[in-house]
């Protein structure tokens, strides 16, 4: 395991240990802050934050505690600015790139327990809601009034609104409806000195430089958001799922820039290669075409009278396109199952191999077919399986590669394989990270992206919200020094962070 | 002549780095009279820095230097039945005598047309952008992918920034692809009225990509395939709502400030004739649904209310009555050609900000982020 302190460029370890006199004095206060009941201190209670989502990398926390208002998050954070003490906020820790990985010397921040909506209001479009509420449990208070907040990722049913923000979350449904940074109106933000900052509001537009923008996907390593105002969307009347099988990857793609030349903007649009369809149907039993080189799923929704002709605009591009079966679903219980499989891909892929690694690229649609037949090659030269994932409709890929980490040298392989992979989307003109964040996973890959004046910008950037370097510290950019081997995200024996959640 | 001038904005920040001097960076100053002028000792013009760099429709992207009119950028999406979601303005320039309002320009106000709560703003266009700092450095933020959380998101941050933060060199905005049918429907209406319906409308899946309520009457724009807007417009004739002729027209009015309500302050400083005297223009931003205020306004002419009611504008003198309301409703407003209010705790992160971009300080902006929270607090309370 890589040393956090590597990466921590104003922060000496050395200057704290958990027996020293800052750290007795930070707890001394943050009992004076915080009920019993909301400090964690025994090696029991703290197991549980010792890791997020991505589990390969653990290390226990100092102290975690659990305010219950925004008053005690700013004392909290008031406190370890004092003693400098770093603070590492937690949502429901189901992020894949390991950013509320814990710190042995830190004080894990959890908003769990800020979880009240405050707020739906319907004429307003509107919900004000506290961190820690789930992302499902907006849309679910909104359904009274027939609306509902779009963005939808995966874990939608665990994971928090605060940990959205952070992350800049997605979803299937990205390319119409937009992420996070797309529907997040206003957030009160504690920041580093403990000071209360309100960005935004029930508003559309907001004076100056974006920093509401900027906080989106920043990993908690701006400020701490203690609520978030989001809009509402009113639910599509009608929804249609197609399903659409190619016997070339190529013509797939067409497919997919033949839609979006037509000037279509399905509500979601996604691709999988053969060997991620063998695995989906053999687990999940979706109905997919077996013999397909790839196949699209492609939602649409909107009014009823939309619906009927745009649905037979895209039949009609897809048989166009080399579509050699197409299957129209327009009931939810068939929705659903042409999901599923989709939805299951990572578990179904976890089975046919002891491990995998989940890359998150993004790269220009067009770049689609080159890059595929890149990591074809590279996987024949590192002798190891690729299944590809794809949301076709905005570019961002998931490669999973497949290996077993009990064959000696394999696992460096598929890093080092992955690395590649990354290396062909940035080369692709894409990115290294779609939408799981760096965290500290993509650490390593950032380099790949970003020139040292570049990472010296964003390290300014953080001075200037964080200048003791305290709140997620070592997270989300490389230090120049550091900059050297890629990663990714490493899934052993099939084991997916909250088996129970469907992963995209 | 159109070209690559990113070297001479590097050598021209450098020197004025060195000889300590500020610099305002321009367009062609189309949006002049929005903001006090700011002290600079010399400008950097972004207006030959110009030219589409990349664009193909398939991605949904266009790539430009900040340099290039709006104009052009509209013209090539247009040929291929693409659009600017986010309609920014593009202003009549006098500097050039046109609609002149530059891509750079355009990013650095953040300003979003008619359909901001439908299409998105701006900032929500914005996927990457390629910057040179106070200290001279070409910096790349972004990219041109939909989906991209590697780093800060510097690229957005410039939205609203009115050059604080550096000169933009290349944006690359997301694009859409147009309507294929458009109508809008109207009909008469108090603005209370018009309030109440947008917010009841707002709450049903209805095609609405624009709003306008001006002088008793209520427009509302619907977009979609054929077969959904003509059924939305048929279900909106029970609200009294009917179609209305030339409405394409009427929305680009609206879209670059050419509606006859803007005029008056649109114009040269000198035009007092629409209402006898140059009367303070004020930008109100509110939730959807919130109240109208009650100013006893002389005329119902001299509000106008977009967005499904999230922006107002209001020819007002009492500047109280205008900042009580904005208060009471949660919003926030700005009188044109007056400093724009930024909240003193946002102040000072933006004044961090600017900062950690422009170290020397040479870059001058009309925006006022005091140099620490005291000063904004003491003038606050003044």
């Amino acid at each position: 395991m890589e040393n956090i302190a590597d990466n921590l460029p104003h922060y000496d370890p050395q200057q704290l240990t958990k027996q020293s006199a800052p750290h007795q004095a930070v707890l001394a206060r943050l009992q004076q802050l915080l009920p019993m009941d909301n400090i964690i201190t025994d090696a029991a209670g703290l197991r549980p934050y010792e890791t997020d989502g991505l589990t390969a990398i653990r290390e226990m926390p100092w102290v975690v505690v659990l305010p219950e208002t925004e008053a005690q998050v700013a004392q909290v954070l008031q406190c370890c600015a004092e003693y400098q003490v770093p603070v590492i906020p937690r949502g429901a820790g189901t992020g894949l790139s390991g950013g509320a990985r814990p710190h042995q010397q830190g004080v894990v921040l959890g908003l769990s327990k800020m979880a009240e909506i405050l707020q739906i209001d319907p004429h307003n479009r509107v919900a004000k809601v506290q961190p820690g509420v789930r992302n499902l449990a907006i849309t679910q208070a909104a359904q009274v009034h027939g609306l509902y907040y779009a963005p939808d990722p995966s874990s939608q049913i665990a994971c928090s609104i605060g940990g959205n923000v952070a992350e800049n979350a997605g979803g299937v449904h990205c390319l119409k409806y937009g992420l996070t940074v797309n529907n997040v109106l206003g957030v009160r933000l504690v920041n580093a000195a403990g000071e209360i900052v309100e960005l935004g509001g029930a508003l559309y537009d907001n004076p100056g430089p974006d920093v509401l923008a900027l906080l989106c996907g920043s990993e908690g390593m701006l400020g701490v958001v203690t609520e978030v105002t989001v809009a509402l969307l009113p639910e599509p009347e009608t929804k249609a799922v197609l399903l659409a099988g190619f016997a070339e990857v190529v013509d797939a793609g067409n497919a997919v820039a033949a839609i979006i030349g037509a000037g279509i903007i399905p509500a979601g649009m996604e691709m999988m290669d053969k060997m991620a369809v063998q695995a989906a149907e053999a687990f999940a039993k979706a109905g997919y075409p077996l013999d397909a080189e790839a196949i699209l799923i492609i939602e649409l929704d909107g009014a009823a009278a939309e619906l009927a002709t745009l649905t037979d605009e895209v039949s009609t591009l897809l048989r166009q396109h080399g579509a050699y079966r197409i299957d129209e679903a327009h009931d939810a219980s068939t929705q659903a199952r042409l999901w599923k499989g989709r939805k299951s891909a990572f578990p179904a892929v976890g089975r046919l191999s002891p491990d995998y690694l989940c890359m998150d690229g993004t790269i220009p649609r067009k770049a689609l077919p080159s890059v595929l037949a890149e990591i074809d090659t590279i996987s024949q030269r590192f002798g190891l399986a690729v299944a590809n994932v794809f949301h076709a409709a905005d570019g961002n890929l998931h490669p999973l590669i497949l290996f077993d980490a009990n064959v000696p040298g394999q696992t460096d392989k598929a890093m080092a394989m992955g690395a590649k992979v990354l290396e062909a989307c940035v080369a692709a003109g894409g990115t290294v990270t779609g939408e799981h964040g760096v965290g500290v996973e993509k650490l390593d890959t950032m380099c790949v992206q970003f020139t040292s004046a570049e990472l010296e910008q964003f390290f300014r950037l953080k001075a200037a919200m964080d200048p003791q370097n305290l709140l997620n510290p070592g997270k989300g950019i490389p230090t120049l020094t550091r900059c050297g081997e890629l990663g990714g995200m490493h899934v052993h024996h099939g084991r997916l962070p909250f088996p129970e959640l469907e992963r995209f | 002549m159109a070209g690559d001038s990113s070297a001479l904005f590097i050598e021209q920040i450098q020197a004025a780095s060195a000889a300590q001097q500020r610099l305002l960076i321009n367009g062609h100053n189309s949006k002049r009279q929005w903001l006090p002028a700011a002290a600079a000792d010399s400008s950097l013009c972004t207006a030959e820095h110009s030219g589409i760099l990349q664009y193909e429709p398939a991605e949904l992207v266009v790539t430009a230097r900040a340099g290039t009119p709006l104009a052009e950028i509209d013209a090539a999406l247009r040929e291929q039945q693409q659009m600017l979601a986010c309609e920014p303005p593009r202003f009549f320039a006098s500097d050039v005598g046109t609609f002149g309002a530059t891509l750079g320009g355009a990013v650095a106000c953040g300003f979003s047309g008619p359909g901001r709560p439908w299409l998105g703003a701006l900032r929500d266009a914005i996927l990457g952008v390629e910057l040179i700092n106070g200290l001279g450095e070409y910096l790349k933020f972004g990219g041109q992918v939909m989906k991209n959380v590697a780093g800060y998101d510097v690229s957005r941050l410039q939205a609203g920034a009115w050059g604080a933060l550096g000169v933009m060199s290349v944006i690359s905005l997301r694009v859409q692809p147009c309507f294929a049918a458009q109508v809008t429907v109207s009909g008469e209406l108090t603005a209370a009225a018009a309030l109440d319906l947008c917010a009841q409308l707002g709450q049903r899946n209805l095609p609405i990509t624009g709003s306008c309520w001006h002088a008793g009457g209520l427009a509302l724009r619907l977009q979609g395939n054929e077969s959904g807007v003509a059924a939305a417009c048929a279900g909106l004739a029970e609200f009294g709502l009917m179609p209305m002729p030339a409405d394409d027209e009427y929305w680009q009015r609206l879209q670059h400030y050419q509606h006859d309500f803007f005029l008056p302050s649109m114009q040269a400083s000198t035009d007092t004739r629409a209402h006898g005297s140059r009367r303070k223009l004020w930008r109100v931003v509110t939730p959807l649904a919130a109240p109208m205020p009650d100013f006893g306004a002389p005329s119902a002419a001299d509000a106008l209310v977009m967005w499904g009611g999230g922006l107002r504008w209001f020819y007002q003198d009492d500047a109280a009555a205008v900042m009580a309301y904005a208060k009471a409703v949660g919003g926030w407003c700005w009188a044109i050609g007056d400093a724009m209010p930024i909240d003193p705790m946002q102040a000072q992160i933006m004044h961090q900000l600017a900062n950690a971009f422009d170290p020397k300080g040479v870059f001058a902006t009309p925006l006022s982020f005091p140099a620490n929270k005291a000063a904004t607090l003491a003038m606050e309370s003044h």
